[in-house]
């Protein structure tokens, strides 16, 4: 089996399909329609729900900043602050790349190149936000006791040793999930990269 | 006749081409009708400048698969679409069954390949000429004789393994 096999093939099955018509003029008059409609109301829930989540949490810590008594927890609550500002930042930016409006005018070669560039954009932003939820899991654990309880679990050496253990773990698990989530695809991007070049 | 009339008959007259790429592209019906409608949209918004440099067939193939490489990557976030009866493409039931499981292998592979070999195997399959294909992927002529025998010899290798 060759590829020439698979162009007569091919053209026998275009032949059979000759005089099919299947779009009418009310069809892809409403195809311009919807789509154009579609854009408007395009809105991101998934990016939407987690900035909403965010700013609760972000005016949470901030109204409840005066219970940080110790300058280990106040450097706690300003990182976790900073992180739930600059994670939908990150989130909505990463779309923004995603999303941002193409000419299609173009050779297809220029097209695959922006096409690569906008992914590896895309996953660096996405792999940097894993990771400062990450983060941001780790100040929410220090942080949260002291919110609800009134106890600065810092002081806990038990704590510490269950924290350390267990952040080690979860670390372990969660740098090989993203390895496996965004490297494979940024080498792909960068492989065709370099295939198009070549 | 204005724009939109023009549009539209020129839409129907290369139906085909439109249908056979996003099937290309896509792996079930619901994908290719999505890509169907993406591909006739950005066909109406590119449509004004399309400038006759070139045939009104290769500029909507340049505009079809560069729609399609966009489109792989949205999410699976569904808009409203117009269902499109479309089983067109389905290649005609062979008599032989050893000759229709080497043709879903070959599928197989063509749809691993990466995006530029890709879209010069899919050209190749619709019989383009080498200046064709070079004018719609952007590449040289001679670029592309070259990279046709490659995949052709990697798609042999795969084949033969």
């Amino acid at each position: 089996m060759e590829l020439d096999d698979l162009k007569n093939n091919w053209e026998s099955a275009n032949n059979q399909i000759t005089n099919q018509n299947i779009l009418t003029p009310k069809s892809i008059n409403e195809m311009i329609q919807r789509k154009y409609q579609s854009k408007i109301k395009k809105i991101k829930y998934p990016e939407l729900i987690g900035a909403v989540i965010c700013f609760i949490g972000l005016n949470f810590i901030g109204f409840n900043f005066n219970k940080l008594d110790t300058l280990f927890l106040q450097i706690i609550g300003v990182l976790a602050i900073l992180l739930l500002t600059i994670m939908p930042v990150l989130s909505f930016l990463s779309l923004k790349t995603f999303n941002s409006a193409n000419d299609f005018d173009k050779p297809y070669v220029d097209i695959i190149r922006e096409f690569a560039n906008q992914k590896l954009k895309f996953l660096k932003y996405q792999k940097i936000n894993a990771f400062l939820s990450y983060l941001l899991l780790v100040t929410v654990i220090v942080l949260l006791p002291k919110f609800f309880y009134g106890s600065d679990v810092t002081i806990n050496k038990s704590f510490w040793i269950f924290a350390f253990s267990l952040g080690y773990i979860f670390l372990l698990f969660f740098s090989k999930w993203v390895k496996t989530i965004y490297g494979n695809s940024l080498k792909q991007a960068e492989k065709l990269l370099s295939e198009i070049e070549h | 006749m204005d724009k939109q009339d023009v549009f539209i008959k020129s839409i129907q007259e290369n139906e085909k081409l439109i249908h056979k790429v996003a099937s290309f592209y896509t792996d079930c019906k619901d994908d290719r009708d999505d890509l169907v409608q993406d591909i006739i949209y950005n066909l109406w918004k590119s449509f004004e400048s399309f400038k006759h440099n070139s045939s009104l067939s290769t500029w909507m193939y340049r505009i079809a698969m560069n729609v399609a490489i966009f489109n792989l990557k949205k999410t699976k976030r569904k808009v409203p679409t117009v269902p499109i009866a479309l089983n067109i493409l389905d290649f005609p039931e062979s008599d032989s069954n050893e000759f229709e499981e080497k043709l879903q292998t070959l599928q197989k592979h063509i749809k691993e390949l990466n995006l530029l070999e890709k879209g010069i195997v899919m050209l190749y399959l619709e019989s383009k000429s080498h200046e064709e294909i070079a004018e719609i992927i952007g590449i040289s002529k001679t670029n592309v004789g070259t990279k046709l025998s490659r995949i052709k010899d990697k798609l042999r290798k795969v084949i033969l393994q």
